[in-house]
């Protein structure tokens, strides 16, 4: 009889695995959150990245994202794929990692710097969100932490993931790191430019950050080349395409929903610059590139459409770029942030964020090189930082809530970069800020969740 | 001058003579009884051609004498009288007298008269504290039986399905290529319980226990009560053919009104990109010419009966034939149904076909044998999907602006020459409803077999032996496909399904029945029970198909393939002593001890004891004349039950794919890679079985003659330490974890009156009324606020809280201290807030009232079904008040509209002055930030059954068609009368939540339920 019952044992599941099946699982829930409806168009569209083309017949339609209409799924989604699907299967693979003989340091310091980039990212979405007391079987109901918390959280993640590299070792993730086949030391660089990206964004609302990014950028180790990009690339297979690609593939014959915005098209056109065709598709009939107002009906003879070459089957879902490393530098040296002001500086730097920007989008070399130089010197404008910014934001057009996070920490509310309007038919009030917490998957249940409704117009800690 | 008549009585179920009936010649004062061999000899004087015949626990009959001089009688049992016997538990037959707890037998009379194609349907409003629920109107949906008010958590507490001693699979299993507990996309489409293979042309009698101590015997699978079913079998001396054909026609029961005033558009402006009805007032722009869908230069005009002429009439045939006889030794019985529908909307068909076979035989005085054997294949078409994200949702595309003309786009669904569908708008949701029809119509075929064998020794005349053993098992597959040129799956897809479900019971009983004493009787009975259920699905994405509607997998440029099993064993001891004092006391103690393979071996081993009683005082009561019949019942009952396989030990499941947003995730291996997930629910190796206590009081009583019949139940259930998956916030990094917590408390009446207002000789009206209430108070731990058994979408959840029932909770309007709805100063549109208590989703109470008329053979039946109080949601009136289609939201179109409310300034309130910006963004935000809004009372009103049938009488069909034994027809009609209801255009019976989840009340895209009307035609040869 005990013989006969003893058959609880599931034939479909595993009871031990690799971390890194868990980690192949987590990045890439990860970049397809990223990528896809769920975060990539509502931040893209409430944001004013890109823009639907309000009611012309194949664009996205309104009222949208755009309108601030953001359905609770994305919230919820998000939240689903932050909590569960990738920092759950990250904070599983560092625990087995750590407590397989022997210890697998290596693979818990690669799944600690993503949970980092993962509970970075879920911040600057929600605002204070659970960190110290997520993901922990023995605590059903974790409490909210202070968006400082979490990001400070998130650096000392970082400093252990760093600290617990062992090249001595062979065990590692390698085959299937998806971003670097195993390569520790371009996880370092990546580990480096990830503290700098949360420093960066903490450091207007506490100046004590100062300091912290002037050591960091003493000793350096960034990501210091294209080779070092954090990204995962799609392929134009069946089932492995770009989310973005597919979208316009399922839906709308090929066509892409999304138009270019004025803010992101009108800068370019007036610099000539050579990314425009690789972003946009120009009508046939249009003299020259030119966006449309964001909520505004676009014209098919008029408006640009984002291009194919850019929401293309393979287009990977980026992470970090080397270009958004060399912003960041630029912006130190021209802020003097833990660094004396230095214009000569941050002029080289901008100029190369901006070629290396025009090189990863698909211009050629000697007309990135070109363009990149003809770009004013930051000594001779009148707002350099502000400038630096732009061409931050116009470099991650095409990524969703990391353009909006670099909008809302360019300057305090009303001076941020680009000088965002209301888009058309978006209710009366503040601009579009966060995402509202999800009702059913997390506040409903969690009796140490904020209670009080935190509307998508509240700023949170870090926005200003 | 006198004649001598003699002839036998029998029995209609078993043909088995029946001693003691009284004869008597109507009109006169000349009477006899049957011997013991049931015979009667009768003297009648001339003039008189009617004898009477009547016995207690039968329907009394009369007979006509024609020139012959035998008349034999077969006495159908009376389901309310006395000295009646039903199956309880385990298949064991007592005497209803005798019964501690509360039993209701349905007869399959009852059941073929106004013919289901799912049998559970038929129940509707017949039995007190029984509620059916079905999901759609999809040809062969679900429904889902509540009995006695949810008593879990965690699933739709399904009793269990006994056909002859085999407890049969009712599983509603969803097929979804995302995961989660809502039926979402493809796993919106209902493809029914599989509860209604049974065929309810084989069903004799189908008992509905519901008390625990009714159903303890058959262990933890039955806490939520059983439907015990006996087949039909042959029946002794009779030799016969029987066929039974039903011809039905179908309609749409309630079709949502749409408004005829504006068009399509936005904002008062023609657009032919959007569903939407906020366009111009047709009136205003008369002589104008717009583009319609086909790019035509037309001017816009109303198309009333668009809704009206999308659903057609469906059509059934039922048509079903049975052999059967029965000699001293033998008996045999084989039934064959043919069961041909079609829906509604076009393409959409149901074939049933359905064999069963039955036979015995007495191998010798000691030992017999029986076997029987049923096969069910089903073929379902077309059926629509619900819910939403999935290109196929139907329902809420055919629900168009007026400027639309149904006709046209039924017309002009594909273009000839390209062969692309043509859409209705050119947006993201403008699939033409007829594409999606004509090419997108999912199918599933369901093979089944069930059935057993017993063998019964009987060495002494007190002691049995048997063994029943069986299998039940059915494989469907399911496809659903996608043609390339659907709107969200341009390149196409299909799904295919295959799911498998095997049950093995086998029961071996001994039992002892000896008379004491003259007055004292026992009866014991011990048994072994060993029972296996095993399921298994493997399923496929096709995605991206190369050569147009071919859907095979060579034709796919990507097939992502999930599959997965589960098996579970039980072990069960069971006994049950039964005392009978004088025949009018009656004790029952039953015990059984289960074994079950999905708990710890510390924790898997559960015993659960029972006891009931029977006092039928009347029998010691001095004869008098108002109380004919009166008995106490009492019962006690506690019982544990076990969980789902595989909930113990954490385990990491490999993934088909990782989710994005549209449906279009990735699939693995990515990049050359696999991927492994955690669980989404924290397993629990310490779970220990949930547990029943049940108490059940009850009395029958008989008045004037049986002319008034009552029955009273009182019962009072506690089901604590439910397993649970409990709802974490998923922070934690999951969504469930699996804990013994919480307790849910059923305590309710049942009341059933049969009253027989009037009785003449030609003439009987009988009335039955039954009533129910339930009330359910759930209890959580301390540390737990609320447990959300369901979620549906955009906050909406069907949760609980301590001391509260099942209730649906969403965002709600905000309101002052006086609850008066607040404001927002800065638009006019109303507040809201999330996560408000709206109301449970069970009815404070239910009941079926049936009326019997009964003239010679003329009888005429209806059945008046009520539910009063309970909530519900309805999200197919919030998208057409949403996209300016209902009626209401002509009102104040171009005009100023100040909402009634309170706007807050500082600490107070001031009566609203703002008006909103256009009443497109009034219903827009009314609708979509806001569940309270689509909430309705549930209450309803419902004329569910309506049967008119002649019998022709024995003595013509011997003077003139003396081959036939029976000829009755009838007019059947079934769901015809939604008399009130507080749901605009939905029947507030509708629920997106399948018989699998204990979620209710929430309607989503929801096919509509239709009314049938049909002629019946039964011929016994």
């Amino acid at each position: 009889c005990k013989k006969y019952l003893d058959i609880n044992k599931d034939p479909n599941t595993a009871t031990t695995v690799d971390p890194k099946l868990l980690f192949s699982f987590a990045v890439v829930s990860y970049a397809n959150l990223r990528s896809s409806g769920d975060s990539y168009i509502p931040f893209a569209l409430a944001g004013q990245s890109v823009a639907t083309g309000g009611n012309n017949p194949t664009g996205w339609g309104v009222p949208s994202e755009e309108q601030y209409k953001i359905s609770s799924f994305s919230n919820a989604n998000s939240w689903r794929a932050y909590y569960t699907t990738v920092g759950a299967n990250l904070k599983e693979a560092i625990k087995l990692a750590e407590s397989a003989s022997p210890v697998n340091n290596n693979a818990a310091a690669q799944n600690k710097i993503v949970l980092a980039m993962c509970a970075y990212e879920a911040t600057t979405v929600f605002g204070d969100v659970p960190f110290s007391e997520a993901w922990n079987t023995n605590i059903s109901y974790p409490k909210f932490d202070a968006q400082k918390d979490v990001m400070e959280g998130c650096i000392a993640l970082i400093d252990a993931a760093l600290k617990q590299f062992d090249d001595a070792s062979p065990l590692k993730i390698s085959d299937y790191d998806l971003f670097y086949k195993g390569d520790l030391n371009k996880w370092r660089r990546l580990a480096n430019s990830v503290k700098l990206r949360i420093l960066m964004t903490m450091v207007d609302k506490d100046p004590t950050k100062v300091a912290a990014i002037g050591t960091m950028i003493t000793a350096g180790n960034f990501i210091g080349a294209s080779t070092d990009n954090c990204l995962i690339n799609y392929q134009d297979v069946a089932g492995k395409k770009n989310p973005k690609f597919l979208l316009n593939e399922q839906y709308n014959n090929g066509v892409d929903f999304f138009f270019g915005c004025n803010y992101v098209v009108d800068f370019m056109r007036n610099l000539a610059d050579p990314r425009l065709p690789r972003f946009f598709t120009k009508p046939d009939q249009a003299a020259d590139y030119f966006g449309v107002e964001n909520g505004a009906t676009a014209d098919d003879n008029v408006n640009v459409r984002v291009s194919p070459l850019l929401h293309s089957a393979v287009e990977p879902e980026v992470f970090f770029s080397y270009q958004e490393e060399l912003f960041y530098e630029a912006e130190i040296q021209a802020r003097g942030l833990g660094v004396p002001v230095n214009l000569a500086a941050a002029t080289t730097l901008y100029r190369k964020a901006v070629q290396q920007s025009c090189l990863f989008y698909g211009v050629d070399a000697a007309t990135a090189q070109t363009f990149a130089a003809s770009l004013p010197d930051l000594s001779t404008v009148a707002s350099p930082v502000k400038l630096i910014h732009m061409h931050h934001w116009v470099d991650k057009m095409d990524r969703g809530i990391d353009a909006f996070t670099q909008w809302r920490r360019s300057g305090p509310s009303g001076d941020e970069t680009p000088a965002l309007k209301l888009p058309i038919g978006a209710p009366a009030g503040p601009l579009f800020r966060r995402f509202e917490y999800p009702t059913t998957n997390e506040i409903a249940v969690n009796p140490n969740a904020p209670k009080n409704r935190i509307m998508f117009t509240e700023k949170m800690w870090f926005d200003l | 001058q006198d004649r001598t008549i003699t002839g036998t009585v029998t029995g209609k179920d078993d043909g088995l003579p029946i001693p003691g009936v009284s004869v008597k010649v109507k009109g006169t004062n000349n009477g006899a009884a049957t011997g013991a061999d049931g015979k009667y000899v009768i003297k009648v004087p001339s003039g008189s051609t009617i004898l009477e015949f009547s016995s207690v626990g039968y329907v009394s009959q009369f007979a006509t004498v024609g020139s012959g001089n035998v008349v034999n009688v077969s006495l159908g049992q009376d389901a309310k009288m006395l000295g009646e016997v039903v199956v309880t538990a385990m298949g064991i037959k007592r005497e209803t007298k005798s019964l501690g707890y509360s039993v209701t037998k349905v007869s399959g009379d009852e059941l073929t008269k106004a013919r289901e194609t799912n049998v559970v349907n038929a129940l509707a409003g017949k039995v007190a504290g029984v509620r059916i629920n079905s999901q759609s109107g999809t040809l062969g949906g679900s429904s889902k039986i509540v009995i006695r008010g949810g008593s879990s958590f965690n699933d739709s507490g399904q009793p269990l399905f006994v056909v002859d001693g085999l407890p049969i699979n009712n599983g509603a299993p969803m097929v979804s290529t995302t995961s989660g507990s809502v039926p979402q996309g493809s796993a919106g489409t209902d493809f029914g319980n599989r509860a209604s293979d049974i065929n309810s042309d084989d069903i004799e009698s189908m008992v509905v226990l519901k008390g625990a101590a009714a159903t303890a015997l058959y262990g933890a699978r039955a806490k939520n009560g059983a439907i015990v079913i006996t087949t039909k079998k042959g029946i002794k001396g009779q030799s016969s053919v029987t066929f039974n054909s039903s011809t039905r026609f179908d309609n749409i029961l309630k079709v949502p009104e749409i408004q005829n005033e504006y068009a399509q558009g936005t904002l008062g402006l023609y657009d032919r990109t959007t569903l939407s009805a906020w366009g111009p007032k047709l009136s205003d722009v008369q002589g104008r010419l717009f583009p319609d869908f086909l790019g035509n230069q037309v001017p816009l005009t109303a198309h009333p009966n668009n809704a009206k002429d999308f659903f057609k009439t469906g059509q059934t045939y039922i048509n079903s034939i049975s052999f059967d006889g029965a000699d001293e030794k033998s008996d045999f019985r084989l039934g064959y149904t043919s069961t041909v529908q079609s829906g509604i909307i076009e393409k959409q068909k149901l074939n049933k076909n359905a064999i069963s076979f039955n036979a015995g035989r007495k191998i010798s005085d000691k030992f017999e044998v029986r076997a029987s054997i049923n096969y069910t294949r089903t073929k379902g078409e077309g059926m629509p999907t619900q819910s939403s994200n999935d290109p196929n949702v139907l329902i809420g595309t055919n629900y168009l602006p007026t400027n639309f003309d149904i006709a046209q786009i039924r017309n002009n669904y594909i273009d000839p020459v390209t062969q692309q569908q043509i859409t209705i708008t050119p947006s993201r949701n403008g699939n033409n409803p007829y594409w999606i029809i004509n090419n997108n119509t999912s199918t599933n075929v369901v093979d089944r077999v069930f059935g057993n064998g017993i063998l019964t020794y009987k060495p002494v005349s007190w002691l049995t032996i048997s063994d029943n053993i069986g299998t039940d098992f059915y494989n469907e597959n399911r496809f659903l496909p996608t043609r390339n040129g659907t709107v969200g799956a341009l390149t196409g897809s299909f799904i295919n399904a295959n799911l498998y479900n095997r049950v093995m019971n086998n029961d071996f009983i001994v039992t002892f029945d000896k008379k004491l004493n003259s007055d004292l009787g026992l009866k014991v009975i011990a048994g072994n029970n060993i029972y296996e259920t095993y399921s298994r699905s493997d399923q496929a994405l096709a995605q991206n198909l190369t050569v147009d509607q071919l859907y095979n997998f060579s034709n796919a440029a990507s097939v992502v393939n999930q599959n997965g099993s589960s098996k579970k064993r039980i072990v069960g001891i069971y006994g049950d002593v039964g005392l009978s004092y004088k025949d009018y006391l009656f004790l029952n103690v039953t015990g059984r001890n289960d074994y079950s393979s999905t708990l710890s071996k510390d924790n898997n081993s559960y015993f659960y004891p029972s006891v009931s009683s029977g006092f039928v005082f009347s029998q010691i009561m001095p004869e008098n004349n108002w109380l004919s019949y009166g008995k106490l019942r009492a019962s006690w009952a506690n019982v544990g039950s076990d969980g789902d396989p595989y909930r113990l030990a954490f385990a990491y499941t490999g993934q088909s794919t990782a989710f994005a947003q549209y449906g279009f995730g990735s699939s693995f291996p990515f990049n050359g890679v696999l991927g492994y997930s955690i669980p989404s629910i924290i397993p629990n190796p310490e779970l220990k079985p949930q547990n029943q206590n049940s108490i059940e009081l009850g009395t029958e009583l008989k008045f004037l003659k049986n002319r008034i019949s009552l029955d009273f139940t009182y019962y009072n259930t506690n089901t604590k330490d439910q397993i649970v998956n409990l709802p974490l916030p998923q922070s934690t990094g999951f969504a469930f974890k699996t804990v013994n917590a919480g307790s849910i408390r059923n305590s309710g009446i049942e009341v059933t009156l049969g009253l027989v207002p009037v009785k003449l000789t030609d003439f009987t009206w009988n009335l039955d009324v039954n009533f129910a209430k339930n009330k359910q108070v759930v209890t959580l731990p301390s540390d737990i606020a609320s447990y959300a058994l369901a979620s549906g979408w955009s906050g909406l959840q069907i949760k609980v809280e301590s001391g509260k029932a099942f209730g649906i909770y969403g965002s709600a309007w905000q309101r002052d201290p006086n609850g008066n709805i607040v404001i927002d100063a800065a638009t006019g549109l109303r507040k809201t807030v999330n996560d408000q208590r709206l109301g449970n989703t069970a009815p404070d109470w239910t009941m079926g009232i049936n009326n019997t008329f009964s003239y010679k053979n003329f009888s005429l039946s209806f059945l008046v079904d009520i539910r009063e109080g309970g909530i519900m949601f309805s999200n197919t009136v919030a998208t057409l008040r949403n996209s300016g289609l209902s009626p209401e939201t002509v009102a104040n179109r171009g005009n100023i509209f100040v909402d009634k409310g309170v706007i807050q300034v500082g600490n107070t309130y001031v009566p609203n002055t703002v008006p909103v910006q256009s009443m497109q963004d009034y219903w827009g935000q009314y609708t979509s930030t806001n569940t309270e809004s689509s909430i309705f009372n549930a209450s309803y009103v419902k004329l569910r059954e309506v049967n008119f049938s002649y019998k022709v009488p024995s003595a013509f069909l011997q003077r003139n068609a003396k081959f036939l034994k029976g000829l009755e027809i009838g007019v059947e009609g079934r769901n015809l009368w939604i008399i009130k209801s507080y749901v605009p255009g939905i029947d507030p019976e509708a629920n997106l939540f399948g018989a699998a989840s204990n979620g209710e009340g929430v309607e989503f895209n929801n096919f509509p339920s239709t009314r049938t009307i049909g002629f019946n035609l039964r011929v016994k040869l």
